[in-house]
């Protein structure tokens, strides 16, 4: 599942995504977000910082508070890079955290397959 | 004037960005010739007035020049430093921002060339490869500028992580190898058998190891020769490039670390660059405990070492 606010990059996610044959939902939003994973039950989320309504953080701290999603694998995928916003994440509960300029589709989905193969 | 050389006062007004008198070090010097002057008068007027309150008066008008002064120069100490809060910030901010486009552009290219590309013609796809490598430098450019932010900020933070050198510097050249061969530069790495894992942020060193090695290949024209070497003693890991390059002209030699600098001799040959990456180098392996350092000469060739501590690394 793609939580990420920008429509161009949401769309590229999911097109990338699908034409790797996964299955994939996609909210541009926080508070969206949340409700999907809720009734999707995704295998993993990757989740925007910068988000309307609910910004990632919340989310995170949502999703591993609930029984129906804590055990998610959450990437975070943004384009925050400061040492308090990484410490933030990991303490929250992400896996990874990737920044997007930094990395290609392709690269993603290598986490995204390394990140479920430990799952 | 004399003065305003030999206190290099002319030197600090451009660094600071002010005029001349407005500079901390001439309200300095204002502040101790007012002291002298009035000292002085106070002296000589003592001979024709023997009053107590004269020293009373003297001394009360010295502590307010005093603080006069000193107030002056706390303010234009204090906006200084907030102009250059400000321009750290604003480079931060407005990388930030470069980021979401810069990966919004990478990704729809690597979907039209690896997803969408059927019916691409060659030409097409080459544009589309231009597009991709050139949207690669923005990515480099901006990761430069936030790095240098967080330098000049004081928060660039390193991790402790054990991590092999030798495993960095040979990936490293692995991903120069079809440029250095563009240009038929040959690059010779070795590393002796052991070297032993050292603590630090291999991300971090990485980046100064690709700073040098890019710098490597692109001040060397055609058909150079670039050595790289790893090695490690009792204390230290050991690192070195020499290349047949260009050189660094003496006289700029004392300027190579700083700030967007690229020295004049190669801008004849190479107008892209901005002039960071060794500034960036420099603050990574220094915080990392270490010391970087160079031996150039012009036309004959540089080369560039930095050693870094095994133990106890890592501020």
């Amino acid at each position: 599942m793609v939580v990420e606010d920008d429509a161009s990059l949401n769309r590229a996610l999911v097109e990338f995504l699908t034409e790797e044959k996964f299955e994939i939902e996609s909210a541009l939003d926080g508070e969206k977000g949340l409700e999907l994973a809720a009734s999707a039950k995704p295998d993993l989320i990757l989740l925007d910082i910068v988000l309307p309504k609910k910004d990632g953080y919340e989310v995170l701290e949502a999703l591993k508070k609930d029984e129906k999603t804590k055990r998610i694998p959450v990437i975070l995928l943004t384009n925050l890079e400061s040492q308090e916003d990484i410490m933030k994440a990991f303490e929250k509960g992400a896996s990874t955290y990737l920044v997007k300029a930094n990395y290609k589709l392709e690269e993603i989905v290598k986490k995204i397959k390394e990140t479920l193969r430990i799952k | 004037m004399r003065i305003i050389n030999d206190f290099n006062l002319k030197k600090q007004a451009e660094e600071l960005g002010v005029s001349v008198w407005r500079t901390p070090s001439f309200l300095f010097i204002v502040m101790g010739v007012s002291i002298i002057i009035i000292m002085t008068a106070v002296y000589h007027l003592s001979k024709f007035y023997s009053s107590p309150e004269m020293v009373v008066w003297a001394e009360a008008f010295v502590t307010i020049i005093l603080f006069t002064l000193g107030n002056l120069i706390i303010q234009e100490v204090e906006q200084m430093a907030k102009l250059n809060k400000m321009k750290t910030e604003f480079i931060s901010v407005a990388s930030h921002q470069l980021r979401t486009p810069i990966a919004a552009v990478r990704w729809q290219v690597e979907l039209l060339l690896s997803k969408f590309g059927e019916g691409l013609t060659e030409k097409q796809k080459e544009k589309l490869e231009n597009i991709d490598v050139m949207s690669s430098k923005m990515k480099r450019l901006v990761n430069d500028l936030l790095d240098v932010a967080r330098i000049d900020q004081g928060k660039l933070i390193l991790k402790k992580e054990k991590f092999d050198l030798a495993e960095i510097v040979k990936n490293e050249v692995k991903e120069v190898e079809s440029l250095a061969k563009s240009k038929q530069i040959k690059i010779y790495f070795s590393s002796r058998k052991k070297i032993p894992a050292m603590s630090g942020d291999p991300d971090k060193i990485k980046i100064a190891v690709e700073n040098l090695i890019s710098n490597a290949i692109k001040y060397t024209l055609e058909k150079g020769r670039i050595k790289i070497g790893v090695s490690a003693d009792e204390n230290n890991l050991n690192f070195s490039i020499e290349d047949t390059g260009v050189g660094i002209p003496e006289k700029q030699q004392k300027m190579v670390f700083k700030k967007f600098f690229r020295s004049s001799n190669i801008a004849r040959y190479q107008t892209e660059g901005t002039g960071l990456g060794l500034y960036i180098a420099k603050s990574i392996i220094e915080q990392s405990g270490g010391k970087i350092w160079f031996v150039s000469q012009e036309n004959v060739g540089t080369t560039f070492s930095f050693s870094l501590p095994l133990k106890g690394s890592a501020e």
